[in-house]
Protein backbone atom coordinates (compact mmCIF):
# COMPACT_ATOMS: atom_id res chain seq x y z
CA UNK A 1 0.00 0.00 0.00
CA UNK A 2 1.02 3.54 -0.93
CA UNK A 3 -0.40 6.89 0.79
CA UNK A 4 -1.79 7.50 -2.40
CA UNK A 5 -3.83 4.47 -1.20
CA UNK A 6 -4.99 5.50 1.96
CA UNK A 7 -8.40 6.18 2.39
CA UNK A 8 -9.32 9.46 4.57
CA UNK A 9 -12.85 10.42 3.64
CA UNK A 10 -15.08 9.11 6.63
CA UNK A 11 -18.62 8.52 7.72
CA UNK A 12 -19.89 11.32 10.18
CA UNK A 13 -23.80 10.59 11.13
CA UNK A 14 -24.72 9.51 7.76
CA UNK A 15 -22.42 12.08 5.70
CA UNK A 16 -19.82 10.97 4.14
CA UNK A 17 -17.03 13.41 4.14
CA UNK A 18 -14.27 13.43 2.06
CA UNK A 19 -11.50 13.91 4.59
CA UNK A 20 -12.18 13.67 9.10
CA UNK A 21 -10.48 17.46 9.24
CA UNK A 22 -14.14 19.85 10.47
CA UNK A 23 -13.29 23.65 10.66
CA UNK A 24 -14.46 24.69 13.76
CA UNK A 25 -17.20 27.01 14.28
CA UNK A 26 -15.82 30.82 15.26
CA UNK A 27 -12.52 30.39 13.75
CA UNK A 28 -13.86 30.57 9.96
CA UNK A 29 -16.36 32.86 9.65
CA UNK A 30 -19.29 32.17 7.21
CA UNK A 31 -17.45 29.55 5.81
CA UNK A 32 -15.41 31.30 2.66
CA UNK A 33 -13.23 33.32 4.56
CA UNK A 34 -10.19 31.10 4.41
CA UNK A 35 -10.50 30.99 0.48
CA UNK A 36 -8.40 34.73 0.82
CA UNK A 37 -5.64 32.30 1.40
CA UNK A 38 -3.79 31.47 -1.43
CA UNK A 39 -3.34 27.24 -1.57
CA UNK A 40 -6.17 27.14 0.74
CA UNK A 41 -8.90 24.55 -1.12
CA UNK A 42 -12.20 23.30 0.66
CA UNK A 43 -11.55 20.03 -0.96
CA UNK A 44 -8.90 19.59 1.86
CA UNK A 45 -11.82 19.56 4.81
CA UNK A 46 -14.90 17.09 5.23
CA UNK A 47 -17.12 20.17 6.35
CA UNK A 48 -16.91 23.65 7.94
CA UNK A 49 -18.89 24.53 10.28
CA UNK A 50 -20.07 28.60 9.95
CA UNK A 51 -20.04 30.78 13.12
CA UNK A 52 -22.71 30.63 15.85
CA UNK A 53 -25.40 31.89 14.63
CA UNK A 54 -28.78 32.77 16.82
CA UNK A 55 -32.26 33.57 15.88
CA UNK A 56 -32.13 37.56 15.91
CA UNK A 57 -29.02 38.87 14.92
CA UNK A 58 -26.26 40.08 17.26
CA UNK A 59 -23.53 42.90 17.59
CA UNK A 60 -21.06 40.89 19.75
CA UNK A 61 -18.83 42.07 22.84
CA UNK A 62 -16.78 45.42 22.50
CA UNK A 63 -12.78 44.56 22.36
CA UNK A 64 -10.74 43.37 23.46
CA UNK A 65 -12.29 40.01 22.11
CA UNK A 66 -9.06 38.00 22.35
CA UNK A 67 -5.53 37.75 24.14
CA UNK A 68 -3.17 35.31 23.74
CA UNK A 69 -1.82 33.21 26.81
CA UNK A 70 0.76 30.82 27.45
CA UNK A 71 0.32 28.39 24.61
CA UNK A 72 -3.63 29.42 23.67
CA UNK A 73 -5.60 32.34 23.55
CA UNK A 74 -8.68 33.26 24.97
CA UNK A 75 -11.75 34.91 23.40
CA UNK A 76 -15.16 36.62 23.38
CA UNK A 77 -17.26 37.44 20.40
CA UNK A 78 -20.16 37.39 22.00
CA UNK A 79 -21.59 35.49 18.89
CA UNK A 80 -21.53 38.27 16.64
CA UNK A 81 -23.73 36.97 13.85
CA UNK A 82 -26.76 38.73 11.80
CA UNK A 83 -29.27 35.97 12.46
CA UNK A 84 -30.69 33.06 11.19
CA UNK A 85 -32.51 34.38 8.52
CA UNK A 86 -30.21 36.15 7.01
CA UNK A 87 -27.70 33.52 6.76
CA UNK A 88 -29.71 31.08 5.32
CA UNK A 89 -31.15 33.33 2.46
CA UNK A 90 -27.58 35.49 2.24
CA UNK A 91 -24.79 33.47 3.14
CA UNK A 92 -25.61 30.23 2.13
CA UNK A 93 -26.20 30.50 -1.30
CA UNK A 94 -23.05 32.02 -2.29
CA UNK A 95 -21.11 29.12 -0.21
CA UNK A 96 -19.72 26.05 -2.66
CA UNK A 97 -22.12 23.51 -1.65
CA UNK A 98 -20.40 21.04 -4.23
CA UNK A 99 -16.74 21.41 -2.62
CA UNK A 100 -17.34 19.94 0.86
CA UNK A 101 -19.91 20.18 3.96
CA UNK A 102 -21.63 23.35 5.19
CA UNK A 103 -22.50 22.88 8.79
CA UNK A 104 -24.40 25.39 10.78
CA UNK A 105 -23.67 26.33 14.85
CA UNK A 106 -27.37 27.03 16.47
CA UNK A 107 -27.50 29.02 19.61
CA UNK A 108 -29.92 30.17 21.74
CA UNK A 109 -31.17 31.86 25.40
CA UNK A 110 -33.77 28.95 25.81
CA UNK A 111 -34.56 25.93 24.07
CA UNK A 112 -37.38 27.38 22.06
CA UNK A 113 -35.49 29.59 20.32
CA UNK A 114 -32.96 26.81 19.47
CA UNK A 115 -35.71 24.83 18.10
CA UNK A 116 -36.69 27.76 15.73
CA UNK A 117 -33.00 28.38 14.80
CA UNK A 118 -33.27 23.95 13.93
CA UNK A 119 -36.44 24.72 11.70
CA UNK A 120 -35.05 27.80 9.59
CA UNK A 121 -31.78 25.61 8.74
CA UNK A 122 -33.46 22.84 8.23
CA UNK A 123 -34.76 24.24 4.87
CA UNK A 124 -30.98 25.15 3.90
CA UNK A 125 -28.00 23.55 2.23
CA UNK A 126 -26.48 22.63 5.21
CA UNK A 127 -26.12 19.37 6.12
CA UNK A 128 -26.15 19.40 9.51
CA UNK A 129 -26.42 21.39 12.80
CA UNK A 130 -24.04 21.42 15.24
CA UNK A 131 -25.48 22.60 18.56
CA UNK A 132 -23.40 25.15 21.14
CA UNK A 133 -24.94 24.25 24.32
CA UNK A 134 -22.68 26.74 25.84
CA UNK A 135 -25.13 29.41 26.08
CA UNK A 136 -26.76 31.27 29.00
CA UNK A 137 -29.91 30.00 29.79
CA UNK A 138 -31.85 33.22 30.32
CA UNK A 139 -34.64 31.43 32.17
CA UNK A 140 -32.65 29.60 34.77
CA UNK A 141 -30.45 32.61 35.70
CA UNK A 142 -27.75 32.78 33.01
CA UNK A 143 -26.75 28.85 33.78
CA UNK A 144 -24.83 27.56 30.52
CA UNK A 145 -27.07 24.72 29.13
CA UNK A 146 -24.04 22.58 28.56
CA UNK A 147 -22.95 22.38 32.59
CA UNK A 148 -25.90 21.09 33.28
CA UNK A 149 -26.53 17.32 31.47
CA UNK A 150 -30.59 17.73 32.04
CA UNK A 151 -30.87 21.34 30.64
CA UNK A 152 -28.29 20.43 27.78
CA UNK A 153 -30.32 17.59 27.14
CA UNK A 154 -33.26 19.71 26.75
CA UNK A 155 -32.23 21.30 24.26
CA UNK A 156 -31.68 18.85 22.03
CA UNK A 157 -35.02 17.20 22.44
CA UNK A 158 -36.62 20.79 21.44
CA UNK A 159 -34.60 20.91 18.38
CA UNK A 160 -34.66 17.07 17.39
CA UNK A 161 -38.49 17.48 15.83
CA UNK A 162 -37.59 20.66 13.90
CA UNK A 163 -35.03 18.52 11.73
CA UNK A 164 -34.54 15.73 9.88
CA UNK A 165 -30.64 16.80 9.57
CA UNK A 166 -27.84 15.55 11.84
CA UNK A 167 -27.66 17.04 15.30
CA UNK A 168 -24.34 17.15 16.81
CA UNK A 169 -24.03 18.42 19.96
CA UNK A 170 -20.99 20.76 21.28
CA UNK A 171 -19.89 19.51 24.45
CA UNK A 172 -18.63 21.60 27.11
CA UNK A 173 -15.91 20.80 29.85
CA UNK A 174 -16.58 23.13 32.03
CA UNK A 175 -19.31 20.58 33.77
CA UNK A 176 -18.08 17.91 36.29
CA UNK A 177 -19.91 15.19 34.08
CA UNK A 178 -19.11 15.47 30.49
CA UNK A 179 -20.24 11.47 30.08
CA UNK A 180 -23.26 11.68 32.10
CA UNK A 181 -23.96 15.10 29.23
CA UNK A 182 -23.42 13.10 26.79
CA UNK A 183 -25.40 10.07 27.67
CA UNK A 184 -28.43 12.40 28.07
CA UNK A 185 -27.96 14.56 24.67
CA UNK A 186 -27.67 11.24 22.88
CA UNK A 187 -30.95 9.76 24.24
CA UNK A 188 -32.59 12.97 23.64
CA UNK A 189 -31.52 12.58 19.71
CA UNK A 190 -28.03 13.88 18.74
CA UNK A 191 -26.41 11.61 16.31
CA UNK A 192 -23.19 13.48 16.92
CA UNK A 193 -20.67 14.83 19.64
CA UNK A 194 -18.51 17.48 19.08
CA UNK A 195 -15.43 17.42 22.12
CA UNK A 196 -14.74 19.88 23.35
CA UNK A 197 -15.69 23.70 23.44
CA UNK A 198 -13.48 26.35 25.00
CA UNK A 199 -12.48 26.19 28.85
CA UNK A 200 -13.46 29.22 30.38
CA UNK A 201 -10.86 32.11 31.41
CA UNK A 202 -9.62 35.31 32.01
CA UNK A 203 -6.91 37.33 32.10
CA UNK A 204 -5.36 40.56 33.63
CA UNK A 205 -3.97 43.86 32.42
CA UNK A 206 -1.44 44.79 35.20
CA UNK A 207 -1.21 48.52 34.29
CA UNK A 208 -4.74 49.15 33.98
CA UNK A 209 -5.95 46.78 36.84
CA UNK A 210 -8.65 45.66 34.49
CA UNK A 211 -9.87 42.52 32.67
CA UNK A 212 -8.05 42.20 29.37
CA UNK A 213 -11.13 40.66 27.46
CA UNK A 214 -13.91 43.35 27.70
CA UNK A 215 -16.47 40.55 28.74
CA UNK A 216 -13.94 39.74 31.40
CA UNK A 217 -14.58 36.08 30.69
CA UNK A 218 -13.41 34.28 27.88
CA UNK A 219 -12.88 30.94 25.99
CA UNK A 220 -9.41 29.13 26.60
CA UNK A 221 -8.23 27.27 23.11
CA UNK A 222 -5.18 26.04 21.44
CA UNK A 223 -2.20 23.85 22.25
CA UNK A 224 -3.12 24.75 26.25
CA UNK A 225 -6.15 23.09 26.35
CA UNK A 226 -5.38 19.86 24.21
CA UNK A 227 -4.46 16.80 27.46
CA UNK A 228 -8.00 18.13 29.15
CA UNK A 229 -9.50 17.64 25.51
CA UNK A 230 -8.16 14.46 24.80
CA UNK A 231 -8.95 13.17 28.38
CA UNK A 232 -12.76 14.40 27.82
CA UNK A 233 -13.08 12.52 24.41
CA UNK A 234 -11.78 9.62 26.13
CA UNK A 235 -14.20 9.86 28.82
CA UNK A 236 -17.18 10.42 26.14
CA UNK A 237 -16.24 7.37 23.95
CA UNK A 238 -17.05 4.61 25.53
CA UNK A 239 -20.99 6.12 25.70
CA UNK A 240 -20.59 7.24 21.97
CA UNK A 241 -19.59 4.29 20.71
CA UNK A 242 -22.03 2.59 22.62
CA UNK A 243 -24.66 4.37 21.09
CA UNK A 244 -22.93 4.21 17.35
CA UNK A 245 -22.59 7.81 17.76
CA UNK A 246 -19.53 9.61 16.26
CA UNK A 247 -17.12 12.10 18.27
CA UNK A 248 -15.78 15.10 16.71
CA UNK A 249 -12.58 15.91 18.68
CA UNK A 250 -11.01 19.43 19.16
CA UNK A 251 -9.15 21.14 21.16
CA UNK A 252 -5.73 22.31 20.30
CA UNK A 253 -4.82 20.35 17.60
CA UNK A 254 -2.00 22.39 15.73
CA UNK A 255 0.19 19.34 13.88
CA UNK A 256 -0.53 15.66 12.21
CA UNK A 257 0.83 13.79 15.50
CA UNK A 258 -2.02 16.37 17.14
CA UNK A 259 -4.19 14.79 14.97
CA UNK A 260 -2.90 11.24 15.42
CA UNK A 261 -3.63 11.52 19.30
CA UNK A 262 -7.35 12.54 19.03
CA UNK A 263 -7.73 9.82 16.25
CA UNK A 264 -6.64 7.12 18.16
CA UNK A 265 -8.49 8.02 21.28
CA UNK A 266 -11.67 7.73 19.25
CA UNK A 267 -12.35 11.34 17.34
CA UNK A 268 -14.39 9.54 14.23
CA UNK A 269 -13.19 13.22 12.52
CA UNK A 270 -11.14 16.06 13.82
CA UNK A 271 -11.46 20.00 14.10
CA UNK A 272 -9.35 22.94 13.44
CA UNK A 273 -10.30 26.06 14.87
CA UNK A 274 -7.07 28.16 16.72
CA UNK A 275 -4.07 26.17 14.84
CA UNK A 276 -5.56 27.73 11.80
CA UNK A 277 -4.46 31.00 13.28
CA UNK A 278 -0.70 29.78 13.93
CA UNK A 279 -0.68 28.22 10.09
CA UNK A 280 -3.99 28.95 7.72
CA UNK A 281 -2.53 26.05 5.42
CA UNK A 282 -2.66 23.16 8.25
CA UNK A 283 -5.09 21.13 6.43
CA UNK A 284 -3.27 19.90 4.03
CA UNK A 285 -0.06 19.74 6.67
CA UNK A 286 -2.24 17.36 8.55
CA UNK A 287 -4.06 15.22 5.49
CA UNK A 288 -0.53 14.21 4.42
CA UNK A 289 0.80 13.66 7.86
CA UNK A 290 -1.89 11.28 8.86
CA UNK A 291 -0.92 9.48 5.15
CA UNK A 292 2.34 9.06 6.23
CA UNK A 293 1.44 7.74 9.49
CA UNK A 294 -1.02 5.33 8.48
CA UNK A 295 0.88 3.76 5.84
CA UNK A 296 3.80 3.13 8.23
CA UNK A 297 1.14 1.43 10.66
CA UNK A 298 0.02 -0.57 7.70
CA UNK A 299 -3.66 0.83 8.25
CA UNK A 300 -5.27 1.41 5.04
CA UNK A 301 -7.72 4.32 6.32
CA UNK A 302 -8.26 6.57 8.85
CA UNK A 303 -11.41 5.15 10.11
CA UNK A 304 -9.14 1.97 10.90
CA UNK A 305 -7.10 4.30 13.36
CA UNK A 306 -10.18 5.67 15.37
CA UNK A 307 -10.24 4.86 18.88
CA UNK A 308 -7.37 2.15 18.31
CA UNK A 309 -6.10 3.10 21.75
CA UNK A 310 -4.54 0.35 23.39
CA UNK A 311 -6.26 0.41 27.50
CA UNK B 1 -3.04 36.71 0.85
CA UNK B 2 0.03 34.42 0.53
CA UNK B 3 1.38 32.68 3.58
CA UNK B 4 5.51 32.14 2.82
CA UNK B 5 9.01 31.53 4.72
CA UNK B 6 10.62 34.73 4.28
CA UNK B 7 14.18 35.38 4.62
CA UNK B 8 15.15 38.30 6.95
CA UNK B 9 17.98 39.85 4.14
CA UNK B 10 18.25 43.01 6.88
CA UNK B 11 17.42 43.67 10.42
CA UNK B 12 18.57 47.03 11.20
CA UNK B 13 17.84 48.06 15.08
CA UNK B 14 17.36 51.50 15.82
CA UNK B 15 16.71 53.60 18.76
CA UNK B 16 13.95 53.37 21.33
CA UNK B 17 13.24 49.87 20.44
CA UNK B 18 12.54 50.33 17.10
CA UNK B 19 13.54 48.04 14.15
CA UNK B 20 13.17 47.75 10.60
CA UNK B 21 13.28 44.28 8.83
CA UNK B 22 13.64 43.96 5.27
CA UNK B 23 11.78 40.55 4.55
CA UNK B 24 12.46 38.37 0.66
CA UNK B 25 8.76 37.59 0.34
CA UNK B 26 8.24 38.47 -3.24
CA UNK B 27 4.29 37.52 -3.66
CA UNK B 28 3.44 39.54 -1.06
CA UNK B 29 5.87 42.15 -2.07
CA UNK B 30 4.28 41.99 -5.51
CA UNK B 31 0.50 42.20 -4.40
CA UNK B 32 1.23 44.70 -1.38
CA UNK B 33 -0.50 48.29 -1.26
CA UNK B 34 -0.17 51.34 1.34
CA UNK B 35 -2.24 50.60 4.32
CA UNK B 36 -2.10 46.87 4.35
CA UNK B 37 -0.12 45.01 6.56
CA UNK B 38 1.45 41.34 7.21
CA UNK B 39 0.76 38.69 9.89
CA UNK B 40 4.54 37.67 11.38
CA UNK B 41 4.49 34.19 13.34
CA UNK B 42 7.52 35.32 15.88
CA UNK B 43 8.08 31.74 17.01
CA UNK B 44 6.92 28.63 17.81
CA UNK B 45 6.59 29.52 21.02
CA UNK B 46 3.97 31.99 20.39
CA UNK B 47 0.78 31.14 19.61
CA UNK B 48 -0.31 34.38 17.70
CA UNK B 49 1.02 35.82 14.71
CA UNK B 50 1.75 39.65 15.07
CA UNK B 51 0.14 42.24 13.04
CA UNK B 52 3.00 44.40 11.56
CA UNK B 53 2.11 47.37 8.99
CA UNK B 54 4.13 47.44 5.33
CA UNK B 55 6.49 50.20 5.00
CA UNK B 56 7.82 49.59 1.95
CA UNK B 57 7.22 46.67 -0.93
CA UNK B 58 9.72 46.27 -3.74
CA UNK B 59 8.37 44.29 -6.18
CA UNK B 60 11.66 43.86 -8.39
CA UNK B 61 13.52 42.87 -5.95
CA UNK B 62 10.97 40.97 -3.84
CA UNK B 63 11.23 42.92 -0.11
CA UNK B 64 9.05 44.18 2.05
CA UNK B 65 10.10 46.53 4.23
CA UNK B 66 8.88 46.28 7.90
CA UNK B 67 9.07 49.19 11.42
CA UNK B 68 8.10 48.00 14.59
CA UNK B 69 9.12 48.56 18.04
CA UNK B 70 9.22 46.29 21.11
CA UNK B 71 6.07 47.06 22.79
CA UNK B 72 5.72 43.37 24.36
CA UNK B 73 6.74 39.50 24.29
CA UNK B 74 6.57 38.72 20.76
CA UNK B 75 7.63 42.06 19.09
CA UNK B 76 10.82 41.13 21.56
CA UNK B 77 11.00 37.72 20.19
CA UNK B 78 11.21 39.14 16.74
CA UNK B 79 13.75 41.75 17.72
CA UNK B 80 16.53 39.25 18.46
CA UNK B 81 15.44 37.18 14.56
CA UNK B 82 18.94 37.23 12.49
CA UNK B 83 19.38 37.81 9.04
CA UNK B 84 18.95 34.49 7.26
CA UNK B 85 17.03 33.36 9.40
CA UNK B 86 12.94 32.83 8.46
CA UNK B 87 9.72 33.61 9.50
CA UNK B 88 6.47 32.55 8.17
CA UNK B 89 4.78 35.29 6.47
CA UNK B 90 1.01 36.00 5.78
CA UNK B 91 -0.78 38.75 3.59
CA UNK B 92 -0.88 41.12 2.31
CA UNK B 93 -3.27 41.67 4.30
CA UNK B 94 -6.37 44.38 4.24
CA UNK B 95 -8.64 47.22 2.64
CA UNK B 96 -5.68 49.81 1.85
CA UNK B 97 -6.06 53.13 1.36
CA UNK B 98 -7.71 54.39 -1.42
CA UNK B 99 -5.27 56.81 -2.82
CA UNK B 100 -6.87 56.81 -5.88
CA UNK B 101 -7.96 60.42 -6.62
CA UNK B 102 -5.23 62.19 -8.90
CA UNK B 103 -6.83 65.26 -8.26
CA UNK B 104 -6.63 65.19 -4.33
CA UNK B 105 -3.48 66.28 -2.13
CA UNK B 106 -3.26 63.54 0.30
CA UNK B 107 -1.79 65.13 3.43
CA UNK B 108 -0.02 61.58 5.26
CA UNK B 109 0.18 62.07 9.10
CA UNK B 110 1.71 59.32 10.75
CA UNK B 111 2.95 58.79 14.66
CA UNK B 112 5.54 56.84 15.93
CA UNK B 113 5.06 52.95 14.40
CA UNK B 114 2.31 54.51 12.45
CA UNK B 115 4.61 56.35 10.60
CA UNK B 116 5.38 52.95 7.95
CA UNK B 117 1.84 52.88 5.83
CA UNK B 118 2.48 56.94 5.26
CA UNK B 119 5.71 56.09 3.77
CA UNK B 120 4.43 53.44 1.93
CA UNK B 121 1.52 55.64 0.67
CA UNK B 122 3.49 58.88 -0.21
CA UNK B 123 6.61 56.57 -2.71
CA UNK B 124 3.23 55.02 -4.09
CA UNK B 125 1.51 58.27 -4.80
CA UNK B 126 4.88 59.83 -6.22
CA UNK B 127 4.00 61.10 -10.45
CA UNK B 128 0.01 60.61 -9.91
CA UNK B 129 -0.99 62.78 -6.73
CA UNK B 130 0.37 66.10 -4.90
CA UNK B 131 1.49 64.44 -1.57
CA UNK B 132 2.80 65.87 1.88
CA UNK B 133 3.85 63.81 5.15
CA UNK B 134 4.19 64.59 8.53
CA UNK B 135 6.10 62.02 11.13
CA UNK B 136 5.97 62.54 14.72
CA UNK B 137 7.62 60.93 17.43
CA UNK B 138 8.79 60.95 20.91
CA UNK B 139 12.41 59.21 20.37
CA UNK B 140 14.68 59.27 17.94
CA UNK B 141 13.30 58.86 13.93
CA UNK B 142 14.68 55.51 12.75
CA UNK B 143 15.86 57.26 9.30
CA UNK B 144 18.23 58.70 7.83
CA UNK B 145 17.30 62.50 8.15
CA UNK B 146 18.45 65.75 6.45
CA UNK B 147 17.73 69.63 6.12
CA UNK B 148 14.45 69.46 3.18
CA UNK B 149 15.07 72.04 0.58
CA UNK B 150 11.23 71.76 -0.35
CA UNK B 151 8.90 74.76 1.61
CA UNK B 152 6.15 74.30 2.71
CA UNK B 153 3.28 77.03 3.75
CA UNK B 154 2.57 77.38 7.67
CA UNK B 155 5.37 75.33 8.40
CA UNK B 156 7.50 77.71 11.02
CA UNK B 157 10.99 77.56 12.82
CA UNK B 158 12.76 74.69 13.80
CA UNK B 159 10.96 72.42 11.33
CA UNK B 160 13.66 72.36 8.82
CA UNK B 161 14.42 68.45 8.90
CA UNK B 162 12.83 65.59 5.77
CA UNK B 163 12.85 62.01 6.03
CA UNK B 164 15.92 61.75 3.46
CA UNK B 165 14.82 58.73 1.29
CA UNK B 166 11.50 61.06 0.74
CA UNK B 167 13.05 64.18 0.28
CA UNK B 168 15.38 61.99 -3.04
CA UNK B 169 12.09 60.86 -4.26
CA UNK B 170 10.56 64.93 -4.27
CA UNK B 171 8.31 64.20 -1.46
CA UNK B 172 8.11 67.19 1.12
CA UNK B 173 7.91 65.72 4.41
CA UNK B 174 8.43 67.59 7.81
CA UNK B 175 8.66 66.10 11.50
CA UNK B 176 7.14 67.06 14.68
CA UNK B 177 8.45 65.56 18.07
CA UNK B 178 7.55 66.67 22.13
CA UNK B 179 10.78 65.23 22.82
CA UNK B 180 13.13 68.31 21.93
CA UNK B 181 14.78 66.73 18.86
CA UNK B 182 16.69 68.85 16.46
CA UNK B 183 14.66 69.84 13.54
CA UNK B 184 10.84 68.94 14.36
CA UNK B 185 8.16 70.90 15.31
CA UNK B 186 7.61 71.49 18.58
CA UNK B 187 4.76 69.60 19.66
CA UNK B 188 2.21 67.07 18.46
CA UNK B 189 2.39 66.07 14.50
CA UNK B 190 -1.58 67.04 14.00
CA UNK B 191 -0.57 70.45 14.85
CA UNK B 192 1.79 70.61 12.51
CA UNK B 193 -0.49 69.55 9.82
CA UNK B 194 -2.89 71.78 11.08
CA UNK B 195 -0.75 74.49 10.43
CA UNK B 196 0.04 73.56 6.98
CA UNK B 197 -3.37 73.12 6.18
CA UNK B 198 -4.43 76.35 7.48
CA UNK B 199 -1.65 77.81 5.60
CA UNK B 200 -3.24 76.59 2.32
CA UNK B 201 -6.18 78.86 0.23
CA UNK B 202 -9.31 77.71 0.45
CA UNK B 203 -8.80 76.27 -3.25
CA UNK B 204 -5.87 73.95 -2.41
CA UNK B 205 -7.40 73.55 1.00
CA UNK B 206 -10.70 71.78 0.03
CA UNK B 207 -8.91 69.26 -2.59
CA UNK B 208 -7.09 67.91 0.71
CA UNK B 209 -7.89 64.57 2.07
CA UNK B 210 -6.03 63.33 5.18
CA UNK B 211 -4.59 59.85 5.73
CA UNK B 212 -3.29 58.59 9.92
CA UNK B 213 -1.99 56.13 11.21
CA UNK B 214 -0.63 56.74 15.01
CA UNK B 215 -1.35 56.48 18.66
CA UNK B 216 -5.35 56.29 19.33
CA UNK B 217 -4.81 60.53 20.68
CA UNK B 218 -3.38 61.47 17.31
CA UNK B 219 -6.35 59.83 15.57
CA UNK B 220 -8.47 61.74 17.75
CA UNK B 221 -6.66 65.00 16.70
CA UNK B 222 -6.95 64.17 13.32
CA UNK B 223 -10.30 63.24 13.34
CA UNK B 224 -11.25 66.38 14.56
CA UNK B 225 -8.95 68.33 12.05
CA UNK B 226 -10.83 66.55 9.39
CA UNK B 227 -14.33 68.26 10.94
CA UNK B 228 -13.23 71.33 11.81
CA UNK B 229 -11.88 72.21 8.10
CA UNK B 230 -14.67 69.66 6.52
CA UNK B 231 -12.06 67.29 5.06
CA UNK B 232 -12.24 63.77 5.03
CA UNK B 233 -9.96 61.62 7.19
CA UNK B 234 -9.21 57.88 6.88
CA UNK B 235 -8.09 55.95 9.95
CA UNK B 236 -5.57 52.91 10.05
CA UNK B 237 -6.30 51.56 13.32
CA UNK B 238 -5.28 48.40 15.34
CA UNK B 239 -6.32 45.75 17.39
CA UNK B 240 -5.32 42.43 19.17
CA UNK B 241 -5.62 40.08 16.51
CA UNK B 242 -5.81 36.44 15.71
CA UNK B 243 -6.27 35.03 12.44
CA UNK B 244 -5.82 37.89 10.38
CA UNK B 245 -7.98 36.45 7.57
CA UNK B 246 -11.37 37.32 8.52
CA UNK B 247 -12.25 34.21 10.74
CA UNK B 248 -12.55 35.02 14.19
CA UNK B 249 -13.96 38.32 14.34
CA UNK B 250 -11.47 39.17 17.13
CA UNK B 251 -9.80 42.55 15.94
CA UNK B 252 -12.87 44.57 15.97
CA UNK B 253 -13.93 47.81 15.90
CA UNK B 254 -17.35 50.12 16.54
CA UNK B 255 -19.04 51.82 13.39
CA UNK B 256 -21.84 53.27 12.56
CA UNK B 257 -23.40 52.91 9.37
CA UNK B 258 -27.17 54.60 8.21
CA UNK B 259 -27.27 55.06 11.82
CA UNK B 260 -27.11 51.39 13.32
CA UNK B 261 -23.95 49.90 15.22
CA UNK B 262 -21.52 47.29 13.80
CA UNK B 263 -18.65 45.66 14.94
CA UNK B 264 -16.15 45.51 11.77
CA UNK B 265 -13.10 43.34 11.49
CA UNK B 266 -10.02 45.38 11.76
CA UNK B 267 -7.98 42.76 9.21
CA UNK B 268 -10.02 42.62 6.35
CA UNK B 269 -12.81 45.01 7.12
CA UNK B 270 -10.13 47.70 7.83
CA UNK B 271 -7.48 48.25 9.19
CA UNK B 272 -8.44 51.72 7.49
CA UNK B 273 -11.88 53.03 7.98
CA UNK B 274 -13.30 56.58 7.26
CA UNK B 275 -13.33 59.05 10.76
CA UNK B 276 -16.94 59.71 10.47
CA UNK B 277 -17.70 55.73 10.55
CA UNK B 278 -15.88 55.53 13.63
CA UNK B 279 -18.58 56.31 16.73
CA UNK B 280 -14.93 56.33 19.07
CA UNK B 281 -13.23 58.91 16.98
CA UNK B 282 -16.65 61.18 16.90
Amino acid sequence: MTVTDIDLSVEFAGLRLQTPIVLLSGCVGFGDEYTRVDGYSHEHVGAVILKGTTLEPRLGNPPHRIYETPAGMLNAIGLQNPGARHVVEHILPRLPHDKTHFWANANGTSPEEYAEVARIFDDSPVTAIEINISCPNVKAGGIHFGNDPEMAARVVEAMRPMTSKPLITKLSPNNADIAETARLVIEAGSDGLSVINTLVGMAVDVDKRIPVIANVSGGLSGPAIKPVALWKLHQCRAIAARHGIPILGQGGICSPRDAIEFAITGADAIGLGTGLFLDPLLCPKVLDGLRTYLERHGLGSYAELVGSLAS
Amino acid sequence: MFECEARIVAHAHHAGDQHILRLEAPSIAEHALPGQFVHVRVSDCHLLRRPVSIMLADAEKGTVDLLYKVVGEGTRVLAACQVGQQLSVLGPIGRPFDLGDAGSRYVLIGGGVGIPPMIFAAVRLVGFADCVLFAGSEVAFPFALRPSTMLLPGVQGNAILSIASLEDRGIPCRLASNAGLYGCFEGHVPELARQYLMALDEAERSRCVLLACGPHPMLHAVARLGRELDLPAFLSLEEFMACGVGGCAGCVVKTLEEGREHYRRVCVDGPVFPANMLPEFA
